[in-house]
């Protein structure tokens, strides 16, 4: 035998082999080195079946302890998905479960196939069962293999609609926000904050779900308990809104727009005072809707916050079928209709001259006025602007701007020499047209007033703990850009920042805007005396495990707090040395109390009349009426404002009504404001809060009324000033 | 170091010892491979805890005993180990003697089997033997036994070339058992028995035309039968599978999930494994079969790339002693069944271990000492003891 052959064959042999087992030893390296984590991953979710937990989701609390939203322990049927894939296995399971729990099979499918309910978890497919049904498929796990009765929570809120802007709602993830709960470990068919507090505090609120694991075979059967984590319960939330508060702010201000829809508006005049042929009849207020804001203005601390139309947030917990809460809350372009809007935060309201204060601080802050408070201004009811030569007013360009038309004389209201205090009382147009024409042309057409009024807060957002908040606009060269580019208003106004613009803003007019809060809050400024506060619905945090002292309402002596926020530092603060406030709250505090000036004849203050019959020795306070003029300048377009902080550092209370189309600022927001602090001042009894009606899916109503039990507060003297 | 040398240094044997066995240097107790026989009894060992680890659950299932594979298992080893010493002290000349019979008496076990065998996956592969509950499957003899003869055959040819007559009669000596293998329908035994073939034949000198021969031949009976549907589409589902590994196709389903729960097994073993009786596929009971078919799925899973690193090492040296022996054999008919043995058993492994890393396709081919299985052991053992007598006798 040839030896060379032999062995030249036996290494062939020997390298193959070689060749074999070296491409077995890449091949295994490569799986388990470079595969691994992939099907690590994959085989955890086949041989694993993990049954979610869901932890109990924290109380809410208003000022008082009142539990404003609870959890109701609801029993919810799931099956294992590993029973339903095969379609004949399906469709026999679906028909024996039809009968139980009551509902069509079509509806299991639709079940079935919904994409919000995870591929590997188990499919629920009927929550809040009876204990009956529960009962029952539990007594046939033989026949119903795959079915789990899991316990878990019914978002419960008693008070219905009070509150319900705050408190918000739950519900599912909305598609726009689905990557984002999902980025944070929320499971897609989860029920998440939608509204309110319950939407901006929502990872507070959920606490941490727990889980059940088990390992299974390949024939879904459960093997051994891998681990099972407990879930833990979320925080409970302390308001800074009582709901006694709360329930009156709704019940005046329902009753008042209610009141104001059987008032008249006044005429269109033609300028020889004969009715306007184009609006022959007379026009009711419309007054739609409307905002209240009272807050504490030392700690920023809300503590009521009402916004009409309201709606009852156990809509959203009631399973109702999708007609009938589109029927609830109708798609509308109507701002006036529409209910899921917190008017309070989301509001861009024009304010008219409750906007006066801040542009009286700005002329005495940045030393405008000569003799700042001592400035006298002879007001003859017109203003003519002086920055604009007299040949180009004559070529149609608006110099001429007119006081607010008194009703005893037919014509602009006329105040003789007033000054800062004055102009502030009687709500003098005059005034403030000077102050915002030269605080602009003095100083270098420099946005001097802007700078002025956002150090109380204006044009941006108050950063409030609530959802969609409104920063407002404040009249710029930018903002007139801006809004020429989306469109709102021509290319050919939008191009430059005129003084005509200015002298809208300095009296709230114009492209100002603001929320109800963020005026609630500078008024808060002036009461506080230069501190700006972030506003908050929520003053504590709590931890889980609060008990209550009676049923529906928790022991806070007893809680433990997580973290607070009603004893913040202010965001910051106003220079308020000198002589720059004194003028202000004293022009303030005349609106209030009189006296008005004299000129002619007599002028009463925008609020004197109303306010005669208020606890002022109780509760001081001062305010400021504003008429913000609507579409076409028409009187029945013309929405009302009043806001008010209390003198009283005792009792340091800041407010704020803005009801749309509904008459002046002393006719309409101004008794609500009255309202607000006659009770503060404890001189009107509160009803007292009880839970609500269950509620009624068949009445179709967002929320049933709910008027002033004793309306006499909101009575009082009118002004004729539209001011 | 040569025979020769060897013989020079100490001088020719004697039979003068206890038992007939000489003093002698060459006295064939004396030149036992022990490393094979520590390899082989080391994978034996790992293949008796895998055999627990795999089955106790199923077990348990059952409401069986947890350990009666693994004792069964156990038994199959000290039997194989048994008929190893056995064919060690006959040596491997004696069974050249009686080929013959052992070849007509495997036809006959083979045709009869067709007939008695009892149906298993829709294959007749095995008789009970009823006493001890044993299952024969004829095949795995047929593995030695084929090599010894066709080794045998080639090595009376004169030449170191193999002629066209001697290709041709080993066809029909390796073809009919292979027929009949066919026909029950395992594939796997079929394959394996042709690859040892092949491997003599390489050694033999045949012509490259031959081995194309003979591999093309192979490759249009195996067309021919399951074109034909001879052998179910069984077979043709796991070659099917093995080209789309991750095909959803209903009827691929379940060989598709086999392989592919044997792959995750052996992915998330990771570098040191999960832990005996730690496997979570294992324990689940995800790969069926998996004691005798996917043996290295749990071991890859439990003992991770180091255990799979190291069974495939030991295997290495295991063939590294077999190409060794086949090295040193003293005669043509020594070393032509030693590397028919070698390419028998290197060909097993691979497949084996391939189909559980789907390299390969599935077939049902146990793997050599680990797979659960009493005539595939008493076949190895079979096996171990031929190389080892060829290594005990190379002085002779």
């Amino acid at each position: 035998m040839a030896i060379n052959n032999r062995s030249r064959r036996l290494t062939a042999l020997g390298l193959a082999a070689v060749v074999l087992l070296s491409s077995l030893s890449v091949r295994m390296w490569f799986m388990q080195a470079v595969q691994a984590k992939d099907n690590e991953l994959v085989v955890l979710a086949v041989r694993t079946r993990t049954i979610r937990l869901l932890p109990e989701r924290g109380r809410i609390f208003d000022a008082k302890g009142r539990v404003v939203a609870d959890n109701k322990r609801i029993l919810t049927v799931t099956i294992d998905r590993e029973v339903l894939k095969d379609p004949i296995d399906r469709l026999e399971m679906f028909q024996r479960l039809s009968g139980p729990l009551v509902m069509p099979i079509e509806m299991l499918f639709k079940r079935y196939e919904d994409k919000r309910f995870g591929p590997l978890e188990a499919l629920p497919l009927k929550e809040d069962v009876s204990e009956e049904t529960a009962l029952f498929l539990a007594e046939r796990i033989e026949d119903y293999p795959g079915i789990y009765v899991r316990e878990e929570w019914k978002r419960n809120y008693p008070f219905g609609a009070i509150g319900s802007h705050v408190v918000g709602y739950i519900g599912a993830i909305l598609p726009k926000t689905l990557a984002y709960y999902k980025s944070i470990g929320y499971d897609p068919n989860e029920r998440v904050g939608g509204y309110g507090v319950e939407q901006s505090y929502e990872p507070i609120l959920r606490g941490t779900p727990g889980y059940v694991r088990y390992e299974v075979n390949a024939q879904g059967k459960l093997l051994r308990l891998i681990e099972r984590v407990e879930p833990i319960v979320g925080n409970d939330l302390h308001l800074s809104i009582d709901m006694g508060l709360q329930q009156f702010a709704e019940q005046a201000l329902e009753t008042q727009l209610v009141l104001r829809r059987r008032v008249e508006a006044g005429n269109v005049r033609l300028p020889d005072g004969t009715l306007d042929p184009l609006f022959p009849d007379a026009v009711y207020y419309k007054a739609p809707a409307g905002s209240v804001v009272v807050m504490n203005h030392d700690t920023g601390q809300v503590i009521a916050m009402a916004s009409y139309p309201r709606f009852d947030n156990r809509w959203f917990t009631g399973g109702v079928s999708s007609n009938k809460f589109a029927q609830v809350f109708p798609q509308t372009d109507d701002p006036d209709l529409s209910v899921l809007v917190n008017r309070a935060i989301s509001g861009r309201y024009n304010l008219g001259s409750s906007f006066k204060p801040f542009v009286a601080y700005a002329a005495l802050n940045t030393g405008q006025l000569p003799g700042n408070a001592a400035y006298v201004f002879d007001d003859r009811g017109t203003y003519k602007l002086e920055s604009i030569p007299s040949d180009r007013c004559q070529q149609g360009v608006k110099c001429v701007f007119r006081n607010a038309v008194c009703r005893a004389t037919g014509s602009p209201c006329r105040f003789g020499n007033v000054t800062v205090e004055d102009a502030l009382a009687v709500s003098s147009d005059a005034f403030f047209y000077k102050i915002g024409e030269q605080i602009l042309t003095e100083r270098g057409y420099k946005p001097i007033l802007e700078e002025q009024v956002r150090l109380f807060g204006f044009g941006s957002p108050t950063n409030i703990d609530l959802p969609n908040e409104f920063a407002g606009t404040i009249p710029s060269k930018a903002l007139k850009k801006r809004m020429a580019d989306i469109g709102a208003i021509s290319q050919e106004s939008g191009k430059a920042y005129y003084v005509g613009d200015q002298v809208l803003f300095s009296i709230g007019q114009g492209l100002l805007s603001a929320t109800p809060l963020q005026v609630a809050a500078a008024y808060g400024v002036l009461g506080n005396g230069g501190k700006l506060f972030t506003p908050h619905v929520v003053q504590q945090v709590l931890a889980p495990g609060t008990p209550d002292k009676t049923p529906g309402v928790a022991d806070l002596t007893l809680s433990s707090v997580v973290e607070r926020f009603d004893a913040q530092e202010p965001v910051s603060t106003v220079d308020m040395t000198g002589d720059r406030l004194a003028p202000i709250v004293r022009g303030m505090a005349r609106v209030i109390t009189g006296p008005g000036v004299n000129f002619d004849y007599y002028h009463k203050t925008t609020g004197e009349l109303l306010f005669k019959g208020y606890p002022y020795d109780v509760l001081p306070i001062a305010g400021k009426t504003g008429t913000a003029q609507g579409f076409g300048n028409l009187p029945w377009n013309d929405s009302s404002a009043f806001g008010a902080f209390s003198l009283d550092p005792l009792q340091p209370y800041s407010a704020f009504a803005y009801l749309e189309k509904s008459g002046y600022g002393s006719q309409a927001a101004a008794p609500v404001v009255k309202c607000i602090f006659t009770a503060l001042a404890q001189r009107y009894k509160l009803d007292g809060v009880i839970a609500a009606d269950p509620l009624n899916i068949q009445s179709g109503i967002a929320a049933p009324p709910s008027y002033l039990r004793n309306p006499s507060c909101l009575a009082g003297g009118r002004s004729d000033s539209r001011d | 170091m040569s025979l020769q040398t060897l013989k020079r240094k100490f001088g020719q044997p004697t039979n003068s010892g206890a038992f007939g066995f000489s003093g002698s240097y060459a006295d064939p107790i004396r030149n036992i491979d022990w490393i094979l026989i520590a390899v082989v009894a080391l994978q034996s060992i790992i293949g008796l805890f895998n055999v627990f680890s795999t089955t106790h659950l199923r077990l348990l299932d059952q409401e069986f005993d947890p350990y009666f594979y693994t004792q069964r298992q156990a038994g199959y080893i000290i039997a194989a180990a048994a008929a190893a010493a056995i064919v060690m002290a006959l040596g491997h000349e004696w069974f050249r003697t009686q080929v013959g019979a052992l070849y007509g008496g495997l036809m006959l076990l083979l045709v009869l089997v067709l007939v008695y065998g009892a149906v298993r996956g829709g294959a007749r592969l095995s008789f009970n033997v009823p006493i001890v509950s044993f299952s024969l499957q004829p095949a795995e003899f047929v593995k030695p036994v084929i090599l010894i003869l066709i080794a045998s055959y080639f090595s009376e040819a004169s030449d170191t070339k193999i002629d066209w007559h001697h290709f041709v009669m080993s066809l029909y000596i390796v073809g009919a058992p292979v027929a009949l293998i066919l026909i029950q329908p395992d594939l796997g035994s079929a394959t394996v028995i042709v690859a040892g073939v092949v491997g003599i034949l390489l050694v033999a000198g045949a012509r490259r035309r031959y081995l194309l021969m003979i591999t093309g031949l192979s490759i249009a009976t195996m067309g021919t039968v399951m074109v034909n549907g001879f052998i179910g589409t069984y077979q043709l589902r796991r070659l099917v599978s093995w080209l789309n590994q991750d095909s959803r196709d209903k009827a691929l389903e379940s060989v598709v999930l086999q392989v592919r729960f044997a792959k995750r097994a052996v992915s998330t073993g990771g570098f040191f494994g999960k832990g005996y009786l730690d496997g979570p596929l294992t324990n689940g009971k995800y790969i069926p079969v998996q004691f005798t078919d996917f043996p290295f799925s749990a071991i890859a899973e439990q003992f991770g790339m180091l255990g799979g690193g190291v069974v495939i090492a030991l295997f290495a040296v295991m063939l590294w002693r077999v190409w060794r022996i086949a090295q040193m054999a003293r005669d043509r008919f020594s070393f032509y069944m030693t590397c028919g043995i070698f390419t028998l058993m290197t060909f097993t492994i691979f497949q084996n271990i391939g189909m559980t890393l789907g390299l390969t396709p599935v077939s049902g081919l146990p793997l050599p000492f680990i797979s659960y299985g009493g005539s595939h052991m008493l076949a190895m053992g079979i096996m171990v003891g031929l190389v080892q007598s060829v290594h005990m006798r190379r002085l002779e």
